[in-house]
């Protein structure tokens, strides 16, 4: 890094001695190396993407094409084999929708409850730094940790159905029952990481100029109107970055969904990422485990290209 | 680097950076450091485990140092799979009973028979041939089950007086120890005290193959010997099933689903477990027994549970730790292993031996319960692909966990969900 | 909408944040005062909210079965060195995408961000036959390397773009006038303003650090060089049984820092991140 910038510097330092005065920076020369100097930045970044990334990627790919099993000690190009395969998997139709349901399920909640925490929070009331902190808290909590504790909660006889019954009602046995135990995995990713979606959503909010709704309030615009004309297309923006990364995040899940459930009871909550970890490193097949892999990169790029694509519809002021 | 062999060679070629890699010291010369993957962090494991490697290094300047790698017990062996697709196979390894078929039968372990029988007093005759089926394939010896443990059962005696039930071992003198029994003392339990009443242990409505601790009493088993016919919809399976399901969802004498029970912490009658967990006792402050698995209606029985260790292929040293693991296992410090593991030498499996490693337990319990169970005891099961077929059994057998489930219905669906499996 | 409320909507307000804090706060609650219990009361039916008889026993239980302090400093240190690498890495590149045009800034700038989709059980294998060609399995060398230079900072790389951008070029303009080079621009005076967006990514990049359990537990292989998420699991009796006090009490620890820090940092951290590209 102290590598890529130090030629910059002196890029710098040397251009201004000869030059003298601002004029001459403008010509061909200053201009070139102003282009260099975009290289230079980026190229940590960009070298670390191609050789931590790109190159694994590539790889992922190659192995797709191959009968790949550690355990056996085989490694046989076998062409498209892994994709007929996938495509013929009996499993797979089961494993998307549970997919589909944990990413659909979990980014409407994480973003919605991370928004009502913000504009909630936003308010002029005392004690808001202490609900943060509170709301921010399971962030620091280590993951695994946050989520053994909360396994035991969701047991039958645990402190979930032990609260629910303080109140006068049965709980269901959580983790048992395939609906419970999809709505159960959801939401204890959701309260481990929507802290941190908060917190953007909270600065984006404070960004708003009050004036917006001192000219508004004039106009005699009702709450949910000024929220819906006036602040959601202001933090826009923020929606979009947040929701890329939930979206991305959902369907990364993996740690949490071993834990909880295993992917049951059932095949209830064996998502993609789960059922590609199962495949290569408990089934050691890791030729069909890459191929599993590539669906998994083609489903996030598709989705993230799509939001992108929609920023132009819906998000106010982009560059 | 070390260029390992088939797999390795074949990624290497597949992979640019490995092949770049490749190439650079070599194995042959110097002295060599050996390393074991294992799944125990107990400190008082890795001291003996140190020790025994001491005395190793003393006798064998080509060894330089062996480390015992202790990887989290979640996921072992997937780890262990991790590092043998990143071409840092460790020289040994512990493997667990149920991915024992998917070392043993692949090639993915040396054969170690010549390594021990021409290894001065080793007497491999001494190993117990039920202790080593599991680990055998094509008449060769691919792993040393170091640990082999019979699942028995711990009885809380205080809780059982309180329900007004007799003991254990009372109801084994006369002739009454069977599972029909034991379920009406855990319900009684359930029903008077509010404790739980009978824990199989570790099955905890996933570990299935714990269940075949209860179901071999019914002369029930997964699959056929051969592994090929699945035995999950047989009338022995279902009858037993059928029992573990009423002794649930309807007598109450085991926790349901979702529903956690110690034992060792006092809060259930009775635990089906190894009796290596006897040390989890020490400070119980209920009156306790060891005493077999009850009988079933196929009379008695008994189930053992294994570790082994074995020496992988692909191994940087093999020979070398091939030699290590004979002097491992050999009598003196198969001796020493058996403070923690019951060793499956005959001629070390006696009260007395076993009695060091268990203080706790009197040397009848040692008796009745290990030694004379391990020579007929049958091995949990276990098969080739056994992480597929043990996740498919694991899906298919969740909806049995409910109180109006059709049991034959769901085994059937069992039966159809690994007989792809079983078939390859 | 920052609106004086009545006496009464506040009440309401109080209530139902309270009622939300619930299962935040719950769980660590339940670690906290489970870590300060005797093994067989952390399981009881129902849950009591207090230890009949706290006691800090297992705390120093952690210390006596593993190198806990040692583990603790790896964390540390790597979550440190983790931060500070992608803060220099991600602000410079960050800033180059948003503000200088140079040939093929869009399309390298798409390359970099398919990182960003990529999760790390994908590409686990490849990066561990990388790493071990290198010779550099059993060292933290890829725990630093990856998130700093690979697909974890990309994120970061991305927030401060969106900060740039939204940074007036105006502000340059009197830099530009003195001659300054593109890295004096970035370094007196961009970067200088950026504080709130480095803070936003200093968090990220600590947490993700911090919170890292795949990466290490397949790695690393010598206890002294374990990190803190895989220390964790590793508190087992004998027979592979978890030991939950001695478990809770070194998550609590592992905890606690990260909390308290959040606390102070957080105000200059919410308000601060008011004033970057990502707000509004």
């Amino acid at each position: 890094m102290s590598r890529a910038d130090a030629p910059t510097a002196e890029t710098g330092r040397r251009t201004r001695r000869p030059g003298g005065g601002p004029r001459p920076r403008k010509g061909w020369t200053a201009r070139r190396r102003d282009l260099l100097a975009g290289y230079l930045f980026v190229a940590p970044q960009l070298l670390g993407s191609v050789l931590f990334v790109l190159v694994p990627l590539a790889l992922v790919f190659w192995y797709s094409f191959h009968e790949w099993n550690v355990l056996v000690g085989s490694f046989e190009f076998t062409g498209t084999a892994n994709y007929e395969r996938l495509a013929a998997d009996p499993a797979l139709p089961g494993v998307l929708a549970a997919t589909a349901t944990f990413s659909a399920g979990l980014v409407a909640l994480n973003l919605s409850l991370a928004l009502a925490l913000a504009v909630l929070l936003n308010q002029k009331l005392r004690g808001t730094v202490v609900f943060r902190t509170l709301f921010f808290s399971p962030v620091a909590v280590t993951l695994v940790a946050w989520t053994i504790v909360w396994r035991f909660l969701l047991q039958d006889d645990g402190g979930v159905n032990g609260l629910l019954s303080a109140i006068g009602t049965d709980g269901p046995n959580w983790l048992r029952g395939e609906t419970t135990a999809m709505i159960a995995v959801i939401v204890v990713q959701v309260l481990k990481n929507v802290g941190l979606n908060m917190v953007l959503f909270l600065a984006a909010l404070q960004g708003v100029p009050h004036e917006l709704y001192e000219a508004s309030m004039l106009d005699g615009a009702g709450r949910w109107t000024r929220f819906r004309r006036i602040t959601v297309p202001m933090i826009s923006p923020t929606i979009l970055l947040t929701s890329i990364i939930t979206v991305v995040g959902s369907l990364q899940v993996f740690a949490q969904i071993d834990v909880l459930t295993g992917g049951g009871p059932g095949t209830s909550t064996t998502v993609l990422v789960y059922y590609l970890y199962q495949n290569a490193f408990q089934f050691h097949d890791f030729g069909y485990g890459a191929t599993l892999s590539v669906l998994l990169f083609a489903i996030v790029l598709v989705l993230t290209v799509v939001q992108w694509q929609m920023r132009r519809k819906w998000v106010v002021h982009e560059d | 680097m070390r260029i390992t062999r088939r797999t390795m060679v074949a990624a290497a070629a597949a992979s640019p950076i490995a092949l770049a890699a490749c190439g650079g010291e070599s194995d042959d010369d110097g002295p060599v450091t050996l390393r074991v993957t294992v799944w125990s962090a107990n400190e008082d494991h890795l001291a003996l485990l140190n020790g025994i490697a001491e005395a190793y290094l003393a006798d064998h300047p080509e060894v330089e140092a062996i480390e015992f790698d202790p990887l989290p017990f979640e996921g072992y062996t997937s780890t262990l799979t991790t590092q043998i697709a990143g071409d840092n196979a460790p020289d040994l390894a512990w493997i667990l009973e149920n991915s024992a078929p998917d070392f043993v039968t692949t090639g993915a372990l040396v054969p170690l028979g010549d390594k021990l029988s021409s290894t001065d007093g080793y007497d491999v005759d001494d190993l117990v041939p039920a202790a080593t089926e599991l680990w055998r394939h094509d008449d060769e010896l691919y792993a040393y089950p170091f640990s082999t443990s019979p699942f028995a059962m711990f009885v809380n005696n205080d809780l059982l007086a309180e329900a007004g039930q007799p003991t254990a071992a009372e109801l084994a003198a006369s002739g009454e120890w069977t599972w029909e029994r034991a379920v009406e003392a855990g319900a009684a339990v359930r029903a008077q005290t509010g404790a739980d009443g009978i824990v199989i242990r570790d099955f905890d409505y996933s570990g299935w193959d714990n269940l075949s601790t209860l179901w071999t009493g019914w002369g029930a088993r997964p699959w056929s010997e051969d592994g090929t016919e699945c035995g999950f919809a047989e009338p022995e399976m279902v009858e037993a099933m059928d029992f573990m399901h009423r002794s649930v969802f309807e007598h109450e004498a085991m926790p349901g689903p979702g529903t956690t029970a110690d034992f060792f912490a006092g809060e259930a009658a009775m635990t089906v477990t190894q009796i290596s967990r006897a040390g989890l006792l020490e400070d119980a402050a209920f009156a306790w027994d060891l005493v077999p698995l009850p009988a079933g209606p196929a009379g008695e029985y008994s189930v053992i549970g294994q570790a082994g260790i074995g020496v992988l292929a692909v191994a940087p040293h093999p020979e070398q730790a091939a030699d290590f693991l004979a002097f491992m296992t050999g009598p003196e410090n198969s001796q020493k292993l058996a403070q923690y593991f019951p060793p499956p030498r005959q001629s070390q499996l006696t009260a007395e031996v076993l009695g060091q490693a268990n203080p706790l337990l009197s040397p009848e319990q040692l008796q009745t319960v290990v030694i004379d169970r391990i020579d007929e005891g049958v091995v949990k099961p276990s098969h080739t692909g056994q992480a597929q077929i043990d996740q498919a059994v694991r899906a298919a057998l969740d909806p049995l966990w409910t109180a109006d489930a059709d049991v034959e219905g769901v085994l059937t669906e069992v039966c159809a969900a690994i007989d792809p499996f079983l078939a390859r | 909408m920052k609106t004086e409320r009545s006496g009464r909507a506040k009440l309401v307000l109080y209530g139902l944040l309270c009622l939300l804090a619930v299962p935040f706060v719950f769980p660590t609650w339940w670690m906290v005062t489970s870590s300060l219990k005797p093994a067989n009361e952390i399981f009881a039916f129902p849950p009591s909210l207090w230890p009949g008889d706290p006691s800090l026993d297992a705390y120093g239980r952690v210390f006596d079965f593993a190198p806990f302090a040692q583990q603790y400093f790896n964390s540390m240190y790597i979550a440190a060195v983790v931060t500070v690498g992608t803060l220099a890495v991600s602000s410079l590149a960050g800033y180059a995408f948003a503000r200088i045009r140079f040939p093929g800034h869009n399309a390298l700038f798409l390359v970099i961000l398919v990182g960003l989709l990529i999760p790390s059980e994908v590409t686990i294998v490849p990066l561990f036959q990388m790493f071990n060609s290198w010779g550099m399995i059993d060292t933290h060398w890829p725990l630093l390397l990856v998130p700093i230079f690979g697909a974890p900072s990309v994120l970061a790389t991305l927030i401060m773009r969106q900060f740039f951008i939204a940074l007036p070029v105006e502000i340059e303009e009197a830099g530009r006038m003195d001659g300054l080079g593109r890295f004096a621009l970035y370094a007196r005076i961009a970067l200088p303003l950026s504080r709130p967006a480095l803070g936003a990514v200093a968090i990220f990049s600590f947490l993700h650090s911090w919170n890292l359990y795949l990466e290490p537990v397949v790695f690393l292989s010598t206890p002294e060089k374990f990190t803190l998420p895989q220390a964790l699991t590793q508190f087992v009796d004998a027979y592979g049984g978890p030991m939950w006090d001695v478990q809770l009490s070194a998550a609590t620890m592992s905890a606690l820092p990260v909390v308290i820090v959040f606390v102070i940092a957080q105000r200059q951290f919410v308000e601060g991140l008011a004033h970057t590209g990502i707000k509004g």
